[in-house]
């Protein structure tokens, strides 16, 4: 059990920084899932806390304590690689008692410990076969063994579910989650998968080129997104973006879009006349009798929806109606959000208003 | 089976017969010398009239002036053989281990190295080699032909037990640094398992090098109780009247102990060598 703190850690190859100054801390027992597409620097970070590359100015503390300079084995983590790295030539017994052993554990302690850590991962009747032996599914359940009979201060996931299929993927999603309520161990979690960030996290910190965009809740970076870069990342499918301007007059707000005016909530920021990028959820777009005028394009049934694309004025927006939709491909619609669900954006920086 | 099938497998068999026959022509006729007496080694029959077993008798209790440092000339062929085997072999795991899996500096240079002595010829070196050993002190010691064999062998089995070991997943030495792992532990319970099939290979293929080895040799070693079996083999032909069935019967013994480390490693050979041989 312990916090994790990274206080304006940067990392450079050579010439070339990519860590520009990332602080981030931790808190006990947290589940904090670090995503951004790849090369945003969310794997090094967590490497960095690995120890498995080397901090090039900064600090990462575990607790109160600096790690910069501590090897890894001595830094009290255990962590889940995306290749699961397990060790061909063991069992799957020898596999999560490995760092025990290491360790000169006691070998009572070493069969209790492992024998608890397959108990809890279901993996009893797999202990004396070899990885080769095992689906997919089975040898990530051994990587987390591993890392599990460790007891260790911090979890790292290291993109664990990159190489699962994708209804095996949700079953382990759900396992590690429960695993976490459990074990109450703090966990650094890293993924490209934004989906995997809302359902797993406590909170989720978005990076993008060596910084964090935005760190938060879950549904609060899914409610306010703080710039474009997260507005476009967090969601799926993605946030409807236009190009439009805020007009205020009495009192009243609105934005006008392609000869279209959308209302806005009456303590919408902004000035009159500035030019802004709006930003809508297609779940939060409805068909109406007054809007943006489009042309329905392709009607996508998903069961408990339907996802319409619709062109309007050469940008094409997605729209999530629930349930059934009468909307056909060739249908002309208008499209209006409702005043609370607009984002509003700055045109140059890309921040929120 | 279809007739185009057959047609394939009659055309694969009509190349792989006389292949076959070819290769084995030269054994046969070892074997056929060494079972033939004296007088009917000669005679150019397919089959000697009277098949004997006498000569190996002769061999084994040593009973001629060629042979009678035999057992301790087969002694001599081992030692050296799984001695240069077993130093190349930890040279050139250490080496491979420091350079592929710790990155330590100047890696690349004794890779370089390594690689550029592929292009000298080992007789080119034989003369060098033999004023390097009689500047030691160490002509008719076997430690010589042990030093100069494992200097020979061992630039290859660095490279390519190099190579294999970079095709070990990174993650793994990762992953044991993390589960606690000294870099000793490293090389001991993950790197070595790992590598055993190359192992295996590279210290056959040492072994057998050194074993096979007959102008280093012939150099380096002099005296009758020292030399090596191949050595000795050569000492045959230096008479006029060369006794050449029982050359033959000791030629089979000497052919015997590569053939069967050939036939139990057979699964690692083809395996081991050319897993290293191309850069991924």
């Amino acid at each position: 059990m312990a916090s994790v703190h990274f206080r304006d850690v940067r990392k450079s190859f050579g010439a070339t920084e990519i860590l520009h100054g990332v602080s981030l801390d931790i808190a006990d027992g947290e589940f904090v899932v670090l995503v951004g597409p790849s090369g945003c620097g969310k794997s090094t970070l967590l490497r960095m806390l690995a120890g498995l590359e080397e901090v090039t100015r900064g600090e990462i503390a575990i607790d109160d304590r600096v790690v910069n300079e501590v090897d890894s084995k001595d830094r009290d983590i255990a962590m889940v690689f995306q290749s699961y790295a397990l060790y061909p030539h063991m069992t799957v017994r020898e596999n999560m008692g490995f760092s025990l052993r290491l360790r000169k554990a006691e070998r009572a302690i070493v069969d209790e410990r492992v024998g608890r850590a397959a108990q809890i991962l279901n993996l009893q009747a797999y202990l004396e076969r070899y990885p080769r032996e095992l689906s997919g599914g089975q040898r990530q359940r051994v990587a987390m063994g591993r890392a599990i009979v460790r007891d260790p201060k911090v979890f790292l996931f290291d993109e664990p579910l990159s190489n699962l299929d994708a209804k095996l993927r949700v079953a382990m999603r759900a396992e590690i989650k429960a695993l976490h309520q459990r074990l109450k161990t703090t966990t650094v979690y890293v993924t490209h998968d934004q989906v995997e960030a809302m359902t797993m996290a406590d909170r989720i910190a978005v990076m993008n080129e060596g910084r964090i965009e935005q760190l938060g809740e879950p549904l609060a970076l899914y409610d306010r997104p703080a710039n474009l870069f997260v507005a476009e990342f967090i969601g799926s499918p993605a946030m409807n973006l236009l190009d439009a301007r805020l007009r205020r007059s009495d009192g009243a707000a609105w934005v006008e879009l392609a000869g279209a005016r959308w209302a806005l909530a009456a303590g919408a920021p902004g000035a009159d006349g500035q030019q802004v990028k709006v930003g809508v959820r297609p779940e939060h777009l409805r068909l109406g009798a007054e809007g943006l005028a489009g042309e329905v394009v392709v009607v996508e049934p998903t069961g408990a929806g339907t996802e319409l694309v619709v062109q309007c004025d050469g940008a094409s927006l997605t729209v999530v109606v629930h349930g059934r939709s009468g909307a056909r491909p060739g249908d002309r619609v208008l499209l209006a959000p409702g005043p609370d669900h607009v984002h509003l954006f700055d045109a140059s920086s890309g921040a929120r208003l | 089976m279809s007739w185009k099938k057959a047609g394939t497998e009659a055309r694969l068999l009509l190349v792989g017969i006389p292949v076959a026959l070819w290769s084995a022509f030269p054994i046969y006729h070892i074997f056929l010398f060494a079972i033939s007496s004296k007088d009917s080694a000669f005679s150019g029959a397919l089959w000697p009239a009277q098949p004997t077993l006498r000569n190996f008798g002769a061999v084994f209790k040593q009973e001629h002036f060629f042979l009678y440092h035999f057992w301790q000339q087969m002694w001599n062929s081992l030692w050296i053989a799984a001695t240069v085997g077993f130093l190349t072999l930890l040279i050139a795991t250490c080496a491979a281990f420091a350079i592929s899996r710790l990155r330590v500096r100047g890696g690349r240079l004794v890779m370089n190295a390594a690689l550029f002595t592929y292009f000298i010829p080992a007789a080119f070196l034989a003369v060098p080699m033999y004023k390097a050993m009689s500047v030691y002190g160490l002509l008719n010691s076997s430690w010589s032909l042990v030093l100069a064999m494992v200097t020979l062998a061992s630039p290859y089995a660095i490279w390519v037990l190099k190579q294999a070991s970079d095709k070990l997943p990174w993650e793994l030495d990762e992953a044991a640094r993390i589960d606690g792992a000294t870099p000793m532990q490293l090389f001991r319970l993950v790197y070595l398992p790992l590598m055993l099939p190359s192992l295996v290979a590279i210290g056959t293929y040492a072994l057998l090098l050194a074993w096979n080895e007959y102008l280093y040799a012939f150099l380096l070693l002099s005296k009758e109780t020292n030399v090596t079996l191949a050595v000795a083999l050569g000492h045959f032909l230096s008479a006029d009247d060369s006794p050449w069935e029982l050359l033959m019967a000791t030629g089979l013994l000497y052919g015997l102990p590569p053939a069967a480390i050939y036939y139990v490693f057979r699964r690692y050979m083809v395996g081991g060598l050319t897993a290293g041989a191309v850069k991924a």
